[in-house]
Formats: C-alpha cells, structure tokens, sequence
C-alpha cells in the first residue's frame, strides 16, 4: 500500500477530522471572554484549553499508531446503505414541519422499508406495513404520551 | 427506620395501577430488547429518554429500573438458545447455555439462567436498599477537592477499562467534555463556543447526543452490517419444543450448585457495578472465572455448566443494584444504562448527591422497589409465561425494527423539546458514533465525557479557588488523596499487573 492510500482510509481521516475540529475549538477557547477572576481562580477557558491540549495528544498517538497499523481491515465495508439511511434521515427532518408526520413519516418508513429491503415483492403487504408503523407511533406519541405532533393542514393528517 | 418507611411507600407506589403498567411494559421493552441480538437495554432506555419530558418522574424511573434488570437477563436467552448473546453481559451464558441447549436442555438452562438472575438481581437490588443510607452518610465526607479526584477516578477507569484502545478512548472522553463545555460556563454566565449561534449559547442537551450515540448509530451500523445471518441458527431453534414445566430448574441441581455461589457472584456483582464503566459483561466475566477456580466440577465448565450459568447470570444482574450506587451519591454512573438513567434524573430536576436521599428519597424509592420486584417475580414470571415464545422475539424481521427504532428515536428527539434542530443534533450525533463505532471509538466514553466533563471542571475550579490556587490541596486533602491514589491502584491493576496462571482455556 503506498503512502497516499494509507493516509487517506477512515483510520487516518477520523482522527484528522477531530484535530481540525480541536483546532476550531481552540481558536474558539481563545475568544472566550473572562469576566472576573478571583485568586488563584481558573478562568472559563483553562479547561477548554487543557482539553484540546490533552485531544492533541492522544490524536498524534491515535494517528501514529494508524500509520503503523496493517490496512485490510477497511477493505470491503459498503457505506451506500448507511448513506442511504443518512440522507433518508435528512429529508425526513427537513419535511418534518412542512408536510406534517403523518405523510413525512410514512415516506420516511417507506424509504427505510426499500433500505433494509423489506418485504420487497410484496407491495401491498410493503404499504401496509409502512402505514402500520406510522399509525402506531402516532398513537404512541399523541395518543398515549399527548404530544403535539406537526400536522399537514389544519390538524387533519 | 426513617428509610425503611420511605422504601415501603416505594413498594406501595408500584401497587398504583399506571405507575405498575409502567413497570411492566418496562419489564416487557427491556426483556425484547435484551433478546434480540444487536439491540441492548441502553438502547431501549435511550429511546425513551425523550418520552420521560411527557410523564411523571416516579414512573419514568420505575421504567427505567424495570428496563435495566430485564435488559440484563433476557440477554441469556438468545444466548442459550442460538448462541448469540443477546446482550455483552450473556457472553459466559452463551459458552455454557448453548452446550446444554445442544444437549436438550436448553429450558433447563434457562431456568438456571433465570435463578441466578432472579437471585442475584434481587440480593443487588436489597444491598443497594440497605447500604444507600451508609453510602450517602459517606459521600458527605467528601469535599470538593475529593470529588474532583473522584471523577477523575471515574473517567481514568473508564478509559483503562479498554486496555486495547486507551488512545482512543481518551480521545472520545476528551470529545465528549468538549462537547459539554458549549454553553454558559459553569460558574460565571459566559457563553462558549456559542459561534454567535443563539441556539448553542443554550449548551447541547443530553438528549440528541444519547439518541444520536445508541439509537441513531446502531440503525447505521446495523444499515451496514445488513445480512440475514441469523437466519440459520433460528430456524434450528423454531423447531423446538419447549414445555413450561421444563423451566423450573430441579432442587438437586440447585443444591449441587449451592447458595454460597449465588450470593458469593451477587456480591461480586454488586462491587464490579459500583466500579465506574465496569458493566455486566466484567461483573459475569469475573463471577464466572472465580467460581470456576473454586468449582467441584471444573471439567463441566466449557461443556454445559450450570453453576458457570449460575455464577454469570447473578452477577450481571446484581450489578444492576451495584451500579445505582455511584450514580445517585456522586453522580457519577456504574455503567451506560445508568449513565442514561442519569439524564433521566437531571431532565426531571433531580440532582445526584447525598442530599437527594434526604431530600427527594419518596421520588427514588419506587425506583429502588422496581428494580427489586423486576427481579424477584418478573424475572421468574415472565420465563414460565412467555419462555416458550421466547427465541421467536428473533424471527422479527430486521427492516420493519429498525425502520422503526429510527422512527422512534428521530420523533423521540423532537418531543423533547419541539425542536427540529435536536432532530438534526442527533442525526449528526448519530453519525459521529457510527464512525467513531466503527473505528473502535468507545460510545459510552463519549456519553461519560460528556456527563462528567462540567463537574471535573467544577469541582477544579472551585478547589482551587477556595486554596488560593494551590494545586497542593489535592495531594493533602485526605479524601482526594484517597481517590488517587485509588486512582493510581486502579492503573497498576488493570495496566501493568500481570495475570496470575488461571483456569485453562475454554
């Protein structure tokens, strides 16, 4: 495996990703202003500080030690169902408000149907299903906890 | 005497017709949830998390204790029965249960399971009953120096427990105080990390990071790991047949194992849960490994052993009571569930600490009385009712549950609050433990970062400012002096001691 290929994996980019985000995060411990600060008192940004101080670290081990680790282990591992689920997930949040629960959540349930390829050859079954979960757990939301869920138009569906 | 009328208003609580189907129908989530392989019981309390903003605190935590114990036995079912534990802390279960299963006994195995879960959960539960007092008493010897020390204790053994991902379990500890410090300060109203966001000058609630981390993450990995493998171990399971009867253990085989080593593995169940981030799988680990070297038949064990089923069961359960212990005195949780418990108990205004035995006891005792009676006859009950039924929970088709755990769990996170920002919170949350999971990342070390990061900085803080800034109080105050050098203890057991010559491998 070249150089490249080894950097450029999950092991590699994860901790990478943290050190950006600890990177931010301490620009952002900087800003923080201190309104008073008795004797001997630690500010509200000294924590922050030794955190990403400590994240620092552990993230330059975390890396050396992928770099030594053998790299086969990410071979093979499919994320397009994850993906699939994410984006699902993201539409569904997104529509949430604006068409309601009822048909947000039958679509969600739906897509999430197709995802994990449920009931598949059976489109009534596939329907009827998608329709049940979404009315059980409307019943359970609004029904038996009494939560205000969004609704299309005027409160109807 | 005082607690004991306090406990028993506990017990009279549960005879409440609604705060009783609470703790049924949590018996009944926690032991599906326990079953089914992949999903655990901190999962089934994580997704109800948002569901206790809309109900009473007392049947909240009824629940929750219900979840909890049965979360801890049903794992032995699938165990016994396929051979995938239903949950971590069946792994010994699984090795001694599935021989017998293969010999025709699986029902027998079962109920021994039950026993010892039965036994050792209600002993947890007692000795959590009985010690509370003494442990509050305790904790109120601690200062505030003490208590920075104690946390670090708890967040050092959490991160060392998992000798093979040291680095990145301080990563995600580290993670998880970042993630509590966005909000106002914890002393002084200054807003962190805000990035001139109103809706971050709030801080991140524990709620989105709880359903993303165990709700969310799991609907992804399970997306990931899609394959109908159980398929074969399960259909060799739907063809037996099981009678109820078949599920009381016999009394000569009861004697055989002995009443010394159920209480013995109860009581080392109930130390390991009080341990911080210890958890059922290493309180069945090690209950199992010593009554093996004290064992009169060592040679069944590996082969179908009932006192090893024993010995696992009872502890995994009584960790259960043991876990409650730091939770409620410090705040600080004996294991994953109880840290979610923990949220559970702060949404609702309770504060852990020595005061909150004094002070809200009537809120706790139903809880306490839950988790003893789930124990004592649900256990019991729920295996002769339902135990034929049983390994079927599996046959439940992998799309239709986790469509709907993601239903619950995305929907769960905007009743909270009725916030479509939470929703993306834990979908983002949820994303982050899918990788982090994924990577070896612990999950729970997040959570615990998380939940223990603003006391750390806390109790640092104002112990250094009530000594002037002299970080020599922690080295001469007596209790936190105590706690590291516990702390320093804990290090050289669990990193650099060497294993004495064990039993033989299974």
């Amino acid at each position: 495996m070249n150089g490249s290929q080894r950097f450029f994996r999950l092991g590699m980019l994860f901790p990478l990703f943290l050190l950006v985000l600890t990177a931010i995060y301490t620009a952002a411990a900087f800003d923080i202003r201190t309104q008073f600060t008795g004797d001997g008192e630690i500010g509200p940004r000294t924590i922050p500080l030794l955190v990403a101080i400590c994240m620092y670290m552990t993230l330059l081990v975390v890396i050396f030690q992928e770099l030594r680790r053998p790299t086969e282990e990410d071979a093979g591992t499919g994320l397009s169902r994850p993906l699939l689920v994410v984006g699902a997930t993201a539409a569904y949040i997104l529509l949430f408000r604006p068409i309601g629960y009822s048909l947000s959540t039958l679509l969600f349930v739906l897509a999430l149907f197709r995802i994990f390829e449920f009931k598949p050859r059976q489109p009534v079954q596939f329907i009827l299903y998608a329709i049940a979960v979404t009315a059980v757990f409307y019943g359970l939301f609004a029904g038996i906890f009494g939560v205000r869920l969004p609704a299309l138009i005027g409160g109807v569906i | 005497m005082e607690m004991f009328l306090t406990l028993s208003g506990g017990f009279a609580a549960l005879a409440d017709w609604k705060v009783l189907a609470f703790m049924i129908s949590g018996f009944l989530i926690g032991t599906f949830f326990g079953a089914m392989p992949g999903l655990t019981s901190v999962l089934a309390i994580a997704l109800l998390l948002p569901i206790t903003y809309t109900i009473d605190v007392i049947p909240a935590l009824v629940m929750c204790a219900s979840i909890f114990m049965a979360g801890m036995y049903s794992g032995s079912i699938t165990a016994t029965t396929i051979n995938i534990p239903g949950a971590p802390s069946s792994m010994m279960t699984a090795i001694e249960g599935n021989r017998l299963m293969k010999k025709g006994l699986g029902a027998n195995a079962l109920g021994h399971a039950a026993l010892g879960s039965m036994i050792g959960g209600s002993v947890g539960a007692l000795l959590l009953m009985a010690f509370m007092p003494l442990a509050a008493e305790l904790s109120l010897l601690i200062r505030t120096p003490g208590k920075f020390s104690l946390v670090l204790f708890a967040l050092v053994v959490i991160i060392i427990v998992d000798k093979q991902n040291i680095p990145k379990g301080m990563a995600a500890t580290c993670l998880g105080i970042m993630l509590a410090t966005v909000g106002i300060d914890v002393l002084q109203p200054i807003p962190r990390f805000s990035f001139g966001t109103e809706t971050l000058i709030e801080g991140i609630d524990i709620m989105p990071l709880v359903i993303g981390a165990f709700a969310v993450s799991e609907v992804l990995i399970q997306a990931q790991n899609w394959s109908s493998s159980l398929g074969q171990n399960l259909s060799q399971a739907k063809g037996l047949k099981i009678r109820r009867r078949d599920f009381l253990p016999p009394l000569s085989e009861i004697r055989e194992i002995g009443l010394f080593t159920y209480l013995r593995s109860a009581l080392i169940g109930y130390g390991i849960g009080i341990l911080p981030g210890a958890g059922g799988s290493m309180a069945g680990f090690v209950s199992y490994a010593v009554a093996r070297s004290g064992s009169k038949k060592p040679e069944e064990y590996g082969k179908g052993s009932r006192e090893g089923i024993a010995a696992a069961e009872s502890a995994n359960n009584s960790m259960c009571g043991g876990a409650f212990v730091p939770m409620l005195m410090f705040g600080i949780p004996g294991d994953p569930t109880t840290a979610i418990v923990l949220g559970v108990l702060v949404i609702n205004g309770l504060q852990p600490g020595p005061r909150l035995l004094e002070n809200q006891a009537d809120l706790l005792a139903p809880m306490l009385a839950s988790l003893f009676i789930s124990a004592l006859v649900l256990i019991p009950l729920t295996l002769y009712l339902f135990g034929p039924y049983f390994v079927r929970i599996v046959s439940i088709p992998k799309g239709l549950l986790y469509s709907s755990i993601a239903v619950v769990a995305l929907v769960g996170s905007y009743v909270a609050t009725y916030s479509i920002f939470q929703m993306f919170l834990a979908l983002i949350f949820g994303v982050l433990a899918f990788v982090m999971r994924k990577q070896g990342y612990s999950t729970v070390s997040l959570l615990l970062g998380f939940i223990l990061g603003p006391d750390l900085e806390q109790y640092l803080r104002r112990a250094l400012s009530l000594n002037d800034g002299n970080p020599m109080i922690f080295l001469t105050s007596p209790d936190s002096l105590f706690f590291l050098g516990l702390t320093l203890f804990a290090v050289y057991m669990i990193l650099f001691r060497k294993p004495k010559a064990g039993p033989d491998p299974i």
